[in-house]
């Protein structure tokens, strides 16, 4: 063999072997108990796999028995009625057929998945959805359906609904608009939140705000009469009365989620076109929104440098240790902070007071975003008349209360403020008001793009690597390099 | 004419049939596991295919995914610290594992032996261990080995993923990678006859002279293989990335390219695996794999390298 033909093998040779060699997948860095849609932490570090345990319903002995199956997932371990509460269905659903005069009769088949990792979750749906494998029900985030409607891999539930008028009735109403896209619905919702902004109660009071200021925040907020601009000065203030550390005035989430968008929508940001379905960037609002964060890290210094990527569970340690004034985070994080951060109940409600985000500047109107998580029904699915009556047995406010007071997340259904369970939950009934100025992330196949962009040009800009302004102008352009003719720009 | 064709075709499985029926286990796990793969990824970076398409829905898109890398404002960044990245720790990992090399052969066998033994930890522990060990130990302060290590000689504690990011993924896989060429080194070093050195011993030469004139030219083939094949590792590599930084901080920081093709095809936050796009980005590296070891082949004259000796011993 000539040399050179010994070197035109070697070349392809070598490069697939070295490509084979090293392009094992590595577990993606996101933290336990969070990362992805319900909005947890999402650390940089490697999380553990995560544990999937099952549960079926009572056995059937008579009838024509028909095996439901679900898969849902956490992935914080509290939420695992997400999959008890599907199998806890199946007997008023199995009474309700038995009265209707039905053979049928249901066994739930139902998965829960805590630690593990959203991304891998959700390509496991997509990989049993494409080889037929799905299960008749699944749990995901409201922004998931976009993708698996255009797919094929989920159903349109207009006509179920239509059908079934009584099933979802109790619904609040504000939460449909999630479940939509382009005016189908394809989803029911399982349980939402809110993402407050916090503060400490003992630091105002340090700083000398009298009792009556501290308890009246919320108030002042909702009602729009405390803006972020005060919180900014307030913030500012207690660093140079020395009563916090600089960049320790405002934490926001240290990661890439939804939380970010907030102080988007504060500055009059729009997502999503309701009419056309495309996705939407208002060039003043993220130039806000942008400066905003520039200036919190590099002018005022009432936000840490590098901070964005670093630490979620450091993050937690942080707040939780009393040295930060205000931080804003997820409903669920008082729970955590209770369960897994250890700070006595009494102790948190004396210091942790938790507002809506203000709004941007007088005038404006305050905020806070949900992402509710949903049941969706596969195209796979055998039975998808009776998957969608089993999530209306499992939609009630019993059920819902019971997952929503273990897990910290809040109502979905009108009458739960009225169930005895959540209405025993101080925090939750303190909180519930806050659905009522929500705002959700878009439903769109191309919002994953959407938010890659600018969340890199979020961290650019706090990291002092460009201006706001022109962050502003090459992530539009970016977004229209990327998204095309789905891209509205305002 | 058939007869003779079936005549050439029982001749050449006459002459071949031999070797092609104990090559067939190799062909098949080449065509399988290579082969096959390379052309759906070229055949699939042509496509839109994603989660939002399905494998029902997807359709021809030409040239469009390259396109719309060729518009994107991150190919150059994130082209930029690929070269950055492969360039410098490609170097790291060649001069330590030589360095590493020639020192434990001079050294006594046992120790010599315990320190590569050493340097071979990092390989051998899982990844994701590896990765979060260096994680916790460049901790923002007050945490983190590192800090506590810098401070005593006047380095200011800081948060290393955030501030220097670069001089920690270099350093990750710098270290495990650098046992690989040591290994390699070691055995050339070892290979090679005891006389010349004490020859040169003779001659009076220098231990660094007799590295440079002896050992050092001796080394150009094993060099040129750990060379090539290291830049190609790198290249496709990007799991410590990922588990450290993730490709920040700030605007792609340290996002290289196989780390973006990783993320759009395999990894996304929403669900929606763009697969045709990241086949696309899997093109380029594949490509630029080529190029840049063809470049290296040629600058090492491979081609001499592997010249049949003209004096042959018996």
């Amino acid at each position: 063999m000539s040399p050179r033909i010994r070197s035109a093998l070697a070349i392809p040779l070598s490069v697939m072997f070295a490509v084979s060699a090293c392009s094992t997948a590595a577990p993606s860095p996101a933290g336990p108990g969070s990362p992805g849609p319900t909005g947890t932490a999402a650390a940089p570090a490697p999380a553990p796999t995560g544990v999937i345990e099952e549960r079926t319903s009572e056995p059937i002995a008579e009838g024509q028995v028909v095996a439901i199956r679900a898969w849902t997932i956490g992935p914080d371990a509290p939420s695992y009625y997400r999959r008890d509460n599907l199998v806890d269905a199946a007997a008023a659903l199995n009474e309700e057929l038995e009265a209707e005069g039905s053979d049928q009769r249901v066994v739930v088949e139902a998965s829960f998945e805590s630690g593990g990792q959203w991304a891998d979750y959700l390509q496991k749906v997509t990989l049993a959805a494409e080889s037929g494998q799905a299960p008749d029900i699944v749990l995901a985030g409201h922004e998931n359906m976009a993708p698996w409607a255009s797919a094929g891999y989920v159903i349109a539930l207009d006509d179920l609904l239509a059908q079934n008028p009584d099933a979802f009735a109790d619904v609040i109403p504000r939460l449909w608009d999630a479940m939509k896209l382009q005016g189908v619905t394809y989803a029911v919702p399982q349980d939402t939140e809110a993402r407050p902004m916090y503060y400490r109660k003992d630091l105002l009071a340090e700083l000398g705000w009298s009792e009556d200021d501290i308890e009246s925040l919320p108030e002042r907020v909702r009602n729009g009469e405390w803006t972020m601009q005060d919180l900014v000065a307030t913030a500012q203030a207690a660093i140079e009365a020395g009563v916090v550390d600089e960049g320790k005035g405002w934490y926001h989430r240290p990661t890439r989620g939804h939380d970010h968008y907030m102080f988007y929508y504060a500055n009059g940001g729009r997502m999503q076109d309701p009419e056309s379905g495309k996705l939407v960037i208002v060039r003043d609002a993220l130039q806000k929104y942008f400066q905003l964060h520039y200036d919190a890290v590099n002018t005022w210094r009432i936000t840490p440098k590098n901070f964005l990527g670093s630490d979620f569970r450091q993050w937690h340690e942080t707040v939780t240790s009393g040295t930060v004034l205000f931080y804003n985070a997820g409903t669920w994080s008082w729970a955590e902070w209770l369960k897994t951060y250890e700070v006595p109940e009494d102790e948190q409600w004396e210091n942790v007071g938790f507002m809506l985000i203000p709004a941007a500047e007088p005038g404006g109107e305050p905020t806070t975003l949900s992402h509710p998580l949903v049941y969706v029904v596969t195209e796979a699915s055998e039975n998808q008349e009776l998957a969608f009556r089993l999530l209306a047995k499992a939609t009630t406010p019993e059920l819902n209360s019971r997952h929503s007071v273990t897990s910290a997340h809040l109502a979905i259904l009108a009458t739960q403020a009225d169930d005895p369970t959540y209405a025993q939950d101080e925090f939750l009934k303190a909180a519930s008001y806050m659905t009522d100025y929500t705002t959700f992330i878009p439903n769109h196949p191309n919002y994953g793009a959407y938010d890659e962009v600018l969340f890199r040009f979020l961290s650019a800009v706090e990291a002092d690597e460009m201006s706001p302004a022109d962050a502003t102008e090459a992530a539009i352009q970016e977004l229209q390099a990327q998204i095309g003719d789905e891209l509205i720009v305002e | 004419m058939p007869a003779a064709r079936t005549g050439g075709i029982a001749n050449f499985w006459r002459t071949h049939g031999t070797a092609l029926f104990f090559m067939l286990p190799a062909l098949t796990v080449t065509v399988v596991l290579f082969l096959a793969p390379a052309i759906i990824t070229v055949g699939l970076a042509f496509t839109d295919t994603s989660t939002a398409t399905g494998l029902s829905r997807w359709g021809w898109i030409g040239g469009a995914n390259f396109e719309q890398l060729l518009r994107s404002s991150f190919t150059s960044i994130i082209l930029r610290n690929t070269v950055f990245y492969v360039t410098t720790t490609l170097i790291l990992n060649i001069a330590l594992g030589l360095g590493l090399a020639i020192l434990s052969v001079h050294v006594r066998q046992g120790p010599g032996r315990f320190f590569r033994a050493l340097w071979l930890l990092p390989r051998i522990a899982p990844s994701v261990v590896y990765a979060l060990m260096w994680v916790w130990a460049s901790a923002s302060p007050p945490f983190g080995i590192i800090n506590q290590l810098a401070a005593p000689i006047g380095i200011e504690p800081r948060a290393w993923l955030s501030t220097d990011p670069w001089l920690i993924v270099i350093a990750i896989n710098g270290f495990v990678g650098a046992s690989f060429g040591m290994i390699v080194f070691t055995s050339a070093i070892q290979s090679i006859p005891e006389d010349l050195f004490r020859a040169a011993r003779v001659d009076g030469a220098s231990a660094w002279q007799i590295v440079r004139r002896i050992t050092l030219p001796l080394l150009r083939w094993p060099i040129l293989f750990v060379f090539v094949y290291q830049a190609m590792s790198l290249l496709a590599s990007y799991e410590y990335i990922l588990l450290t930084t993730d490709g920040g901080p700030g605007l792609y920081g340290t996002e290289v390219w196989s780390l973006w093709a990783f993320h759009t095809a395999l990894n996304s936050y929403y669900g929606n695996l763009q697969f045709g796009l990241g086949a696309a980005m899997a093109t380029i590296l594949v490509l630029i794999g080529i190029v840049v070891s063809a470049s290296l082949l040629r600058l090492f004259h491979f081609g001499s390298l592997v010249t049949e000796p003209r004096v042959e011993i018996h």
